[in-house]
Formats: structure tokens, C-alpha cells, sequence
């Protein structure tokens, strides 16, 4: 007699599997990696409520992870300068493959899946030519590496698609090396800009920033439901000097900066750890983990004061259906569909919270 | 016990506001001015023997070399206000610079003849790469560079270097007193330090980056992996500085960590077993140059030493930082 078991194995050999979508993984709102009190590491599927719906260790720190348009599979990224990624299956926790960086090449942490969720993009670093690098996996051969292209820039950091099949890149501008740690080697040097890409690679439009704003590290990307590039940024100069840390950008147009006060800036402390933009485009969040503040604005200016809301270590965030969700270091969970903060006293969630 | 009535004290009497500024103030006055005013001193000597003699093999030249570099990592750790005004740190210490572009640079410069040398003020208009005590080095100890272009260029190029250099630093200490000492000490009635607590967070941080760039930089470079040990890697190893830089920048920190936590037995005594670890672990190399990394037996006793730094950024991570109150978070320590 042929038990249940038996019977999905063998479907699962004869590659009759059946397709393990979001819905089959408990339908998470979002993915969010964090460090357990026992000091290991997990990856963790969210309700729009906050509640953790499954948690799937980790070799190591995560950094940010990277949604399957469809299938469950979330790509957690080693933070930088890691050199391998791990793509798991969120129904049932397997590693269903592990990205190695090719020789001279290391990722910074984060992906992104064109909209059909066939190719994979990741920032990597050229370290020996000082080069951004976007290299690109193909999920239906078991993410094997495929080719790779110029990002148009040093330093790229966070890579996002958008609903038009375009890539856009936030090249930080900052080099670094492997062998020299996490030191930032051209300071002085650095031209971060805002690039565009088809998926084959070919430039499309790059945004540079006055060059008053050169040490203005472009960093972090959101994209609204209409194409609307929320960008964060880090800044590398003077500290205590305070520059506007987030703009709104649309191709083929004027970066556009929100009303924000400079006492508002300066609280968050030239620092902006994760940036979220709304389906609508006119509302965005940017974290300050720094600054222990989460900033809430419209993204066209003269409309409306913006809020600073205090929460300590306060990194990930996200918008979807179910309104703003924000994650700290200490565990927290705010937002969402709950009425109160979910408190996770185990977990200290990392830098990222990533919409499904 | 004592520890328990330490711990005690600790709860009931936190550091209070004023006691807070009068701690940046003695921090000021005996770590930073001091340490900022050798820098000036020494800077402006090597410029002087540089400006009397072309001989760059010259004993004295070599001295002062020596005696403006040990002050340089002694204060590469207070990397903030004045030292990143225009640059003026990575002007004085561009490395690591792992695609060599000093070596290139000079190399250009030197091929070319470059008249930007010409007038000492130019000089501060130069890429960032040929400024300072790394790109020195080349001139003083690396000899395919010694050997590029006419001796007289070679010597006014030098001591354009050490007439910038003891400009940059002079400008730091002027900056540094009396403008940014009262800045710090007003903390929280300024926009920079908008409380008293910043300002010895400010030193707090500068106590931990130091440590971290030591462990992660000038030790794990020349470290490498143990398949493929990097000693061409080791800073300022052409002026066999390695070790000798490694050992004053962890003093540097220690000084400054050590001034932080004052007043408390148990952090006292807790560096100072941390220091006798690093000290030992450090007398136990051989090499200046972190040549050890390559024989697999003694460069257990180089990964020693950068354990003996790391405890040192635990313990004032973990010991110090909530001893002063200004422990960091997961994400806010992070950086990306």
C-alpha cells in the first residue's frame, strides 16, 4: 500500500511536486531575519499583524533577504562582505540552494527577482577593480549563476525592480575591500549615484546628486506600486553636519526632496537604515537606528508635517495592504493590522523587513 | 562581594549630567590636546629636517619619520570634528589602499614631474593618495620608487609632503583648541552634541572604532586566510611599522577607554588583564612586519594578538559602554 509520504515522494522524483507558493507557506506578509538569545540566527515569515508565522535558521547573520514573486523561496543574504547566500524554501524550511560568489567577488546583501521571478540580480563587489558588479542567477536551473554587469557604479547596495521589468540600483559610491574589513576606502572620492538597468545590463538613466551631497552615500531603494523610487541615504562627511537623507525619484525626472526640517534630520543622525514608500506613492517611511527614530512623510512637498517616531534601534520597515510595519533591534514588531506592538523578547530583528 | 557593592553603586548613582562634562573635559585636556599637540610638534620637525637636507637616508630625516608617524597612530583614533574637516585624515594617512593607488599615483607624479611641488600651498590641491605618511613611506623605503625620476624632484616632493603634513596637523590642534574643546564641553546646549551623554558617546566610539580597525585592519590584513597569508599586506611594513603601529594605536584606545571608565575598580583591573594579555601575546612575535602569518605554528601567535584587541572591544563594548550609559544597538552598531 502506498502511504501519503510515499506517494508525494514519488510525485516529488517524477517532478510532479506541487508548486509551493506564499499561500502554502502560511502567506506571510513579509520576511524579516534576526538574531535568537542563543545566538544563532533565523529568517522569519510575518503576518500583516506581526505574528511570526514560521522562523527557519540560518547559517549565519542575515542581512536582507530577497521574495520569490511567487514561489516561497526567500534568498537570505550573509551581510557584507559575505560571500554566499542561502535560498530557502519557506514551506517547509529547506535549503532548496546555496549562491556561492564567483573568485573576486563578494555580495553586499541584498537581491532582487525581475517580475516573471525566472532571474535573480545581486549586488556584488568587484573588489579588485573597485567596480559594482549586479550579478545574475537563473532560478529555474537551481540558481545557477548566469552572467553578470557593470551596476554603473561603486559600492552598490540595495537593488529593487521595478513594475516596468527595469532594475534600479543604489550605488553607495563607498569602495571597500575584503581584506581591509569593513574600512571605507575613498571617502574623499566617492560619487554614489542612482542607476537604472534593463535586466541584460544596458545603463538606462543615472541620477547624481549635486556635488555638494558627493559624500551622501545613495543606499537604500523602495518602489511604489506606480514606479516611484524612494532612495535613503547614509552620510560620509562632517558628522553633525545635516543634509536631507531621503528623495523621491521617478526616470526620466527631477530628484524630488520632501519638506523635512533640518532639526528633523539631525535627530536622525545622517543616517538612514531602511526606506519604505506605499502601493500609492505618497507617503514614505525611512528608519534611523542611530537616531532611535522612524520618519513618516508625504513624499511631495508642502504636504503635510512630517512625524518622527521614537523607537530605540529601530531598523526594518515596510508598507503594504495592511498599513506601516517597523522591527527593532529589542524585538519589537509595530504596526501592521495589531493594535499593540508585538513583542518578541527572543529575537533581535536585523536590518531589513522585506514585503512579500 | 565587592563586586556585588560595586554593581550597587552603580544602580543607585549613575553618572550624573555634570559629571559627564567634567569626564570630556579631562579627556580633552590630558588625551586629545596632548596627543594632537606631539602630532603638531613632530610634523613640523620632520618638515624642518626635511627643508635642511635632500639626503631622504639622512638619520634624522629618518627619526623624525618615525617620531611624527607614532604620534599620527596615537590620535588615529579620535577620527572625528577636526580631523574630517577637508579631509585632513585621509590626507595624512591614506591606507589600506588595497589597489595601490599611492604607489601609482607617485609613480605618475614622479614620471611626469608633476609642478604641483612647486609652491608648498599647492601641494593640499594633490590627489589625497600622495599626500601623507603612506605615500612618505615610498620616498623614504621603497626602492623601485626611489629609483623613478631626477633626485632633486624626488627631495622637493619630500618635503612638500612633510611641509602639508605639518600644516594639516597644526590646522587639526588649532581647530581642536579652543573651537571644538567648547563645543564638546557645552554638549547639550549646542546642535552637535545636543546632550552632555553624546559627547562621551563621542569618545566611547572613538575608543571602540580604534580597537575594531586595529583587529579587523591592521591585523586581519596581513593575516589573510590560512590557506593564503597576505604579508605584502601589513601596513607600513616598508618602514617596518606593523607591529610598532598596532601596539601604540591599542595603547591609544586603551588610554582613552581607560580615562572613560575612571573612578571604576573593576573596569580598571579589567583592562588592566587585558593589557597584560595583549602585551604578552605581542612579546611573543617575532617579526615587526607580521612575516609570522606565513609558518603555520607561529602565526597562531599572530591570531593571538588580534584575539587579545578583540577582548580589549568586547569588554569596552559590553563593560564600559553601560558603565557610561552609552551602550549601542544591534542595528545602530551595525552600519549598513
Amino acid at each position: 500500500m502506498t502511504s501519503r509520504r510515499g506517494f508525494l515522494a514519488g510525485l516529488a522524483a517524477a517532478g510532479f511536486a506541487p508548486r509551493t507558493t506564499w499561500a502554502s507557506a502560511g502567506a506571510p506578509a513579509c520576511l524579516a531575519a534576526a538574531r535568537t538569545d542563543t545566538g544563532g540566527y533565523v529568517l522569519c515569515g510575518l503576518s500583516g499583524a506581526g505574528e511570526v508565522l514560521f522562523d527557519i535558521p540560518l547559517p549565519d547573520r542575515g542581512h536582507a533577504a530577497a521574495a520569490h514573486p511567487h514561489r516561497a523561496d526567500a534568498v537570505a543574504f550573509a551581510r557584507r562582505p559575505g560571500r554566499f547566500a542561502v535560498v530557502v524554501n519557506c514551506v517547509n524550511g529547506a535549503v532548496r540552494a546555496r549562491l556561492d560568489a564567483p573568485e573576486g567577488r563578494h555580495f553586499y546583501g541584498h537581491g532582487s527577482f525581475d517580475l516573471d521571478g525566472r532571474y535573480l540580480f545581486t549586488t556584488e563587489n568587484d573588489y579588485e577593480a573597485g567596480q559594482g558588479v549586479i550579478g545574475v542567477w537563473d532560478c529555474a536551473e537551481d540558481y545557477r549563476r548566469v552572467g553578470e554587469f557593470a551596476s554603473g557604479g561603486v559600492g552598490p547596495h540595495e537593488i529593487k525592480t521595478l513594475p516596468s521589468g527595469a532594475l534600479v540600483v543604489a550605488n553607495g559610491g563607498i569602495e571597500t575591500h575584503p581584506e581591509a574589513g569593513r574600512a571605507k576606502l575613498n571617502i574623499p572620492l566617492m560619487e554614489p549615484n542612482l542607476c537604472y538597468l534593463s535586466t541584460q545590463g544596458q545603463p538606462l538613466e543615472t541620477l547624481r546628486l549635486d556635488p555638494a551631497l558627493h559624500k551622501n552615500s545613495i543606499r537604500h531603494l523602495d518602489v511604489s506600486g506606480d514606479g516611484l523610487v524612494a532612495v535613503g541615504m547614509q552620510w560620509q562627511g562632517e558628522t553633525g553636519q545635516v543634509v536631507p537623507l531621503v528623495f523621491t525619484h521617478r526616470p526620466g525626472e527631477q530628484a524630488v526632496f520632501p519638506d523635512i526640517a533640518p532639526e528633523v534630520y539631525r535627530r536622525m543622525l545622517g543616517y538612514v537604515g531602511s526606506i519604505a514608500i506605499n502601493n500609492a506613492g505618497d507617503r514614505l517611511a525611512a528608519t534611523s537606528p542611530r537616531g532611535g527614530v522612524v520618519l513618516g512623510t508625504a513624499t511631495k512637498p508642502r504636504a503635510g508635517e512630517p512625524a518622527l517616531e521614537p523607537y530605540p534601534d529601530v531598523c526594518g520597515v515596510t508598507f503594504g495592504p495592511w498599513g506601516r510595519m517597523v522591527t527593532t533591534g529589542a524585538g519589537q514588531v509595530i504596526g501592521g493590522l495589531a493594535q499593540q506592538p508585538q513583542h518578541y523578547p527572543r529575537l533581535q530583528w536585523d536590518n531589513h523587513l522585506v514585503r512579500i | 562581594m565587592k563586586k556585588l557593592c560595586t554593581l550597587f553603586l552603580a544602580l543607585i548613582l549613575p553618572v550624573s549630567a555634570s559629571a559627564d562634562t567634567a569626564l570630556v573635559d579631562r579627556v580633552i585636556s590630558n588625551h586629545v590636546i596632548p596627543r594632537f599637540q606631539t602630532l603638531a610638534r613632530t610634523t613640523a620637525q620632520l618638515a624642518e629636517t626635511a627643508a635642511q637636507t635632500c639626503d631622504l637616508d639622512n638619520g634624522q630625516v629618518i627619526s623624525d619619520y618615525h617620531a611624527a608617524f607614532d604620534a599620527w597612530v596615537g590620535v588615529s583614533h579620535l577620527r572625528f570634528g577636526p580631523t574630517e574637516v577637508d579631509d585632513r585624515a585621509f590626507a595624512l594617512a591614506f591606507w589600506p589602499d588595497p589597489r595601490s593607488k599611492t604607489p601609482k599615483a607617485l609613480y605618475k607624479m614622479i614620471s611626469e614631474e608633476d609642478p604641483v611641488i612647486q609652491l608648498p600651498a599647492n601641494y593640499s590641491q594633490a590627489s589625497i593618495a600622495v599626500r601623507g605618511f603612506y605615500a612618505m613611506e615610498y620616498l623614504l623605503f621603497d626602492a623601485p620608487t626611489r629609483e623613478l625620476g631626477h633626485g632633486e624632484y624626488q627631495c622637493a616632493l619630500f618635503q612638500a609632503m612633510t611641509q602639508d603634513t605639518a600644516a594639516i596637523s597644526q590646522d587639526i590642534l588649532d581647530d581642536w583648541q579652543p573651537d571644538y574643546a567648547a563645543l564638546m564641553l557645552s554638549a547639550g546646549q549646542n546642535e552637535r552634541y545636543q546632550t552632555e551623554k553624546e559627547a562621551v558617546q563621542e569618545f566611547f566610539k572613538a575608543a571602540l572604532t580604534g580597537f575594531q580597525f586595529t583587529k579587523d585592519t591592521r591585523i586581519a590584513r596581513p593575516l589573510g586566510t590560512f590557506d593564503k597569508p597576505r604579508p605584502n599586506r601589513a601596513e607600513a611594513r616598508r618602514s617596518g611599522r606593523s607591529l610598532r603601529n598596532v601596539v601604540l594605536a591599542t595603547e591609544a584606545s586603551l588610554d582613552l577607554a581607560r580615562r572613560l571608565g575612571r573612578g571604576d575598580e573593576t573596569i580598571q583591573s579589567r583592562f588592566d588583564r587585558l593589557e597584560h594579555v595583549f602585551t604578552t601575546a605581542v612579546a611573543k612575535l617575532e617579526s615587526p612586519v607580521f612575516a609570522d602569518v606565513m609558518d603555520p605554528q607561529s602565526r597562531v601567535k599572530v591570531e593571538v594578538v588580534q584575539q587579545s584587541v578583540d577582548r580589549l572591544l568586547e569588554y569596552t563594548l559590553g563593560g564600559l559602554g553601560p558603565y557610561l550609559g552609552v551602550a549601542e544597538g544591534f542595528n545602530a552598531l551595525d552600519g549598513d
